[in-house]
């Protein structure tokens, strides 16, 4: 009975909106069990591994959409790698952020659409990339916790070859740097 | 290569007659030409698609209007190769200024084929060729007679057994392949199941330079061929593209990166590198003229992309382009007088020049995104990618404009070809 009281602890706890690190000690409950119980206690820590992998989906959904609101794409006009001041806000909001938390690094991706040449606009996604970093050093983050890469037209957000798709497609994207 | 194709002159001296097409001319008239289905007591798939893939290589030629089965009626047809079978009379009655000839037979494991190429105006030999190879190699043998009817007509060698270099891909998973012009015996040479882009092969074919995000970002590397391994070239931040090769162990390229743009030569052997040109903005697309004299390259300087000139060592920069907001991906003619690019008008277009910038012209007319353009080694062709629904996919066409074709490779987008060395 201790066991499953241990469940139901953990269960509340995800509940509640518990830690990461407090979720992952779950596990080894579930590997454990004695013979005459064996069935039910599976059953329930399976029941229990799958409340924490479904916490922890909502929790990294929960994030990605927190980080979607903060980590918006620069978009650029046509050949141009000069940032527009309606897009000044959206740096702005990412710099404040990577002040709040200094553990973070940031990837600058620079896009382009997929008119031009493909040499031309590798080129002009580095300078987009480029151009957002250094908006953002402007605003007061390192130089060091910032990398711009470059994929030109490889990587289009939209396919399609109307004027909407190519507007999405020149940007600059913001990604947390997993390397650290 | 492992082809083994003995080519045996029948008659000294066949080739060597007038130039029937002086392509270098502003116009020419095609030379339409006849090719009946071969003959032969072999009627397996691959020998009897022989007269076929002749017929398509010199259509893909440009020089010739090649005549459709429906016009060669049966009396034609059952005709003997030999020049005393041939009735020419008929032949030009229906309009046909050549007639090509030939018997293919397969003996002992060894496919011979023997070919004639018959004036029909005079009954004069043009062309006598008997070609050996292993059975399995009919279309190289038949690109080969293609290659060797068109060097008869017009005095310059055909395109036809040459190789091509492109990536090919989806988003995320590009690749840099190797094929025969003809699409047969696709090879992938890198297999990092990431970006890889803009390769170029040295003139030696010894190395290959790609620019790839296996790595997690775009680093610049060669391969070589012979010792089987990797150079890095360059992995420092920013954007590094290798577009052309100075020499069999220079590469040229250029890296953006920051505040400026740089463009190196890099030496394999030496693994060092020079700066050859360093400005604000961006500068891509270098390229060397054939003789080294001087550079060509792409620069934002006037606040768009235009081609600019500078002669080597330390010339002063010259801008080429003045015409429209984008010119871009240049690259020179065999001989040094020319250079294709890629222009915005209304949609992207692929344009020649002479090397001083004079005498532009457009030679694309689709409103899609037309781009890196590339001659042939013989300069009478240029290679180059065309837009189609959303995909890209390898085009060739005379130097002047005319002619254009699609050429197949894989199911998959293409971009940036060129005729591999």
């Amino acid at each position: 009975m201790k066991r499953i009281a241990l469940l139901l602890v953990v269960l509340s706890l995800i509940f509640v909106g518990c830690a990461q690190k407090t979720v992952q000690t779950a596990p080894p409950v579930s590997t454990t069990g004695t013979q005459d119980r064996a069935l039910s206690d599976e059953e329930r820590a399976r029941i229990a591994e799958e409340e924490l992998a479904r916490a922890e989906r909502d929790r990294l959904s929960r994030e990605q959409e927190r980080l979607a609101g903060i980590l918006k794409d620069v978009y650029f006009d046509f050949d141009s790698y000069a940032i527009s001041g309606s897009e000044l806000p959206k740096i702005e909001g990412v710099s404040s952020f990577m002040k709040q938390d200094r553990g973070i690094k940031m990837v600058v991706e620079g896009h382009c659409d997929e008119r031009g040449t493909v040499d031309y606009n590798l080129a002009l996604g580095q300078k987009r990339a480029e151009a957002v970093k250094d908006y953002l050093v402007k605003m007061g983050v390192e130089s060091s916790r910032v990398r711009t890469i470059s994929y030109g037209k490889e990587v289009p957000a939209e396919t399609g070859n109307t004027e909407e798709a190519w507007a999405k497609n020149r940007r600059a994207h913001f990604k947390i740097d997993q390397k650290g | 290569m492992a082809l083994t194709l003995a080519c045996i002159m029948i008659l000294a001296g066949a080739a060597d007659a007038k130039v029937y097409l002086d392509v270098y001319g502003t116009t020419f008239k095609k030379i339409t030409i006849g090719v009946p289905e071969f003959k032969g007591e072999r009627t397996d798939k691959s020998t009897s698609e022989m007269s076929g893939v002749l017929n398509r290589d010199l259509d893909l030629s440009g020089f010739f209007i090649t005549a459709p089965a429906s016009l060669i009626d049966k009396e034609l047809l059952n005709e003997g190769i030999q020049k005393t079978e041939v009735n020419f009379n008929s032949w030009r009655s229906i309009g046909i200024d050549l007639v090509c000839k030939a018997r293919v037979q397969v003996a002992n494991g060894e496919l011979s084929l023997e070919a004639f190429v018959y004036d029909t105006l005079d009954g004069s030999m043009m062309l006598a060729k008997r070609y050996k190879a292993k059975p399995s190699e009919w279309r190289r043998v038949t690109h080969r007679l293609a290659d060797d009817i068109i060097f008869a007509a017009t005095g310059e060698k055909g395109i036809m057994s040459s190789r091509i270099l492109f990536t090919a891909g989806r988003r995320n998973l590009k690749e840099v392949y190797l094929s025969d012009f003809d699409g047969q015996n696709v090879t992938r040479l890198t297999n990092y199941r990431s970006i890889t882009l803009s390769p170029s092969l040295s003139p030696n074919g010894k190395y290959l330079a790609y620019t790839s995000y296996k790595e997690g970002k775009p680093n610049l590397y060669v391969s070589d061929f012979d010792k089987k391994n990797e150079i890095f070239v360059d992995r420092s931040e920013g954007m590094k593209i290798g577009t052309a090769w100075m020499n069999n162990s220079t590469l040229v390229y250029s890296h953006t990166s920051g505040r400026t743009s740089t463009i190196y030569a890099f030496d394999v052997g030496s693994r060092s590198k020079r700066v050859l040109l360093q400005r604000d903005g961006i500068l891509t697309s270098p390229t060397v003229a054939p003789d080294g004299s001087k550079l060509i390259f792409v620069s934002d300087m006037y606040g768009t992309p235009q081609i600019f000139s500078k002669m080597l060592p330390s010339g002063e920069v010259k801008r080429l382009t003045y015409h429209g907001n984008y010119n871009s991906a240049p690259s020179f003619s065999p001989k040094g007088d020319l250079v294709a690019f890629a222009c915005k008008v209304g949609g992207f277009e692929v344009c020649t020049m002479n090397a001083d910038g004079s005498n532009q012209r457009v030679l694309t007319n689709d409103g899609s995104v037309n781009d890196s353009p590339q001659f042939s080694p013989c300069g009478r062709y240029i290679i180059y990618t065309s837009m189609k629904g959303g995909v890209n996919k390898v085009n060739v066409m005379l130097f002047n404009g005319e002619n254009k074709r699609t050429l197949r490779f894989t199911d998959f987008a293409e971009e940036q070809p060129k005729f591999a060395p």
